[in-house]
């Protein structure tokens, strides 16, 4: 594993801190503001459980992205990678424009891939620095003016989201029938198994809101997205042997 | 400084204070990524290899065109508190937003509410420090069995995705079939179209999110048209056969 260095491993910790402690900052922020605006405790005990469940399972892989990464960047740089803007892909991507996912790389690469990776995630939150109260402020006499075109625009935002990753699974999916595809980071991915993966999710989900209307359990509605996450997960992790066989 | 502290009454004052914090982080976080580069190149008393750099540039420029592409996009959908969160933590797609309309969907807010946008916030808020601390946790293990960790996990990182989208489309799909059904029949004539001529890779998840949202917008649109025509129609067909203030002043 290539060395990490002790200055990076504090930024690295500075870093984790900042960002609970925006977290935090933001929290106490919202659950004030729900109290003011007469939101009820229950409802706001409920979003932090729910979010706080819902969120363990995916980030799984962002620890295993981090291994991935390990053998060529080191410990410590992949942790601020994918603890700050970024994604697995895409530092992999970066780190490969670069040449530094190797073994062979030079300390210079490895300097160099991290700055590309640093500059290439920076207009986001620069956009939202200086541009984004602008932005919002327009969103809000949108919404103020006409808030039927208001949620049209959401609505359309969040349903062309979906249709784009559903389609892209499941087109992807059918297409990685039989032609598994290995990418940059060395991960393989079975077009059957993100199917069969899709299915079983979609499979719970629904036997889940079967049980909440038909069998009046109200409860099950806060873990029924988890339950069906891990649900499908684990059958993935069971057919991943048979078709890498 | 006193405004960051006090809790605002009005709904303008707790946006306008979330947007204070929120570049104050934002500068903040900003700062000390950028310092990681300089950090590193310090400590391994090494400069980066420049022309390398340059080659790099049409890479950076097309991630700072995605970056600016995702930052409008989903700033109508994540809220003040959440888009300054999101962009700073990342994992949006993937993590931040389902987690939030998952939230949204449990306590059936209204679209557009104040309810939502506070909803919202608090989830991608806790999402964000579940995901750290899990790293944090992550990171002992990793470092004593990091080959068996990813040995293990590696093969099922893929179906991350279709596992959370799965049930997640699901359970919104009921309130926007009607405008979905365009971009996602949109989405799978490009998909196929990409895949069968031969750049398929090209259409990841985030590049169709992208293609999705464009679609779907242009869709709505018509759609939206089509609706305000329709319902000025119907205005204007009922508005004879309705007495207006004048016929009523007259009959008496």
């Amino acid at each position: 594993m290539r060395e990490s260095y002790v200055i990076i491993y504090v930024i690295g910790a500075i870093i984790a801190a900042m960002i609970i402690g925006m977290s935090v900052v933001f929290l106490i922020k919202a659950i004030k503001r729900a109290k003011a605006i007469g939101m009820d405790k229950k409802s706001i005990t409920e979003t932090v459980k729910n979010s706080a469940i819902f969120s363990i399972v995916p980030s799984i892989p962002i620890v295993v992205g981090i291994g991935i990464m390990m053998p060529y960047l080191g410990l410590a740089i992949p942790w601020i990678r994918l603890t700050v803007i970024g994604a697995l892909q895409y530092e992999v991507s970066a780190a490969f424009a670069a040449g530094a996912m190797s073994n062979t790389a030079t300390t210079a690469q490895i300097v160099t891939a991290i700055i590309v990776m640093t500059l290439s995630i920076i207009s986001g939150p620069l956009f939202n620095a200086i541009f984004y109260k602008k932005f919002q402020n327009k969103l809000a006499s949108i919404q103020e003016k006409n808030k039927h075109k208001m949620d049209s625009i959401t609505g359309a935002l969040l349903a062309g989201m979906l249709a784009g990753i559903i389609s892209a699974l499941i087109v992807g999916g059918a297409f990685g029938v039989g032609a598994p595809i290995t990418d940059t980071s060395g991960i393989t991915t079975y077009g059957e198994i993100t199917l069969i993966t899709l299915s079983t999710s979609i499979v719970i989900m629904l036997v889940c809101g079967a049980i909440m209307i038909l069998g009046k359990q109200k409860w099950i509605e806060s873990y029924a997205l988890p339950i069906s996450i891990l649900g499908s997960l684990l059958v993935a992790l069971a057919f991943v042997p048979v078709f890498a066989a | 400084m006193k405004n960051l502290f006090y809790t605002p009454e009005k709904r303008d004052d707790y946006n306008n204070q979330m947007h204070s914090l929120g570049r104050i982080f934002t500068w903040v976080a900003l700062a000390i990524i950028v310092f990681v580069p300089v950090a590193y190149a310090l400590a391994a008393g090494e400069q980066p290899d420049w022309a390398l750099l340059a080659n790099c540039l049409p890479f950076i420029a097309g991630y700072w065109a995605i970056g600016l592409i995702e930052a409008v996009s989903y700033a109508p959908l994540l809220g003040t508190g959440g888009q300054y969160l999101s962009f700073i933590t990342g994992n949006i797609a993937n993590l931040k937003l389902p987690c939030a309309i998952n939230s949204q969907n449990v306590l059936k807010v209204e679209q557009g509410s104040e309810q939502q946008e506070i909803v919202t916030t608090i989830s991608i808020a806790v999402s964000s420090i579940v995901t750290t601390i899990i790293i944090i946790i992550g990171l002992i293990p990793l470092l004593i069995f990091q080959n068996e960790i990813v040995s293990v996990l590696k093969p099922i990182s893929p179906y991350v995705m279709p596992s959370i989208f799965g049930g997640l489309t699901m359970v919104v799909i009921a309130k926007y079939y009607k405008i979905a059904i365009i971009p996602f029949l949109g989405c799978i004539v490009v998909c196929v179209l990409g895949y069968s001529l031969g750049f398929g890779s090209s259409l990841s998840v985030a590049t169709m999110i992208i293609i999705g949202m464009v679609i779907s917008g242009i869709s709505t649109t018509f759609l939206y048209r089509a609706q305000k025509k329709k319902a000025a129609r119907l205005e204007a067909a009922q508005a004879p056969s309705e007495p207006n203030n004048k016929d009523v002043e007259n009959k008496y």
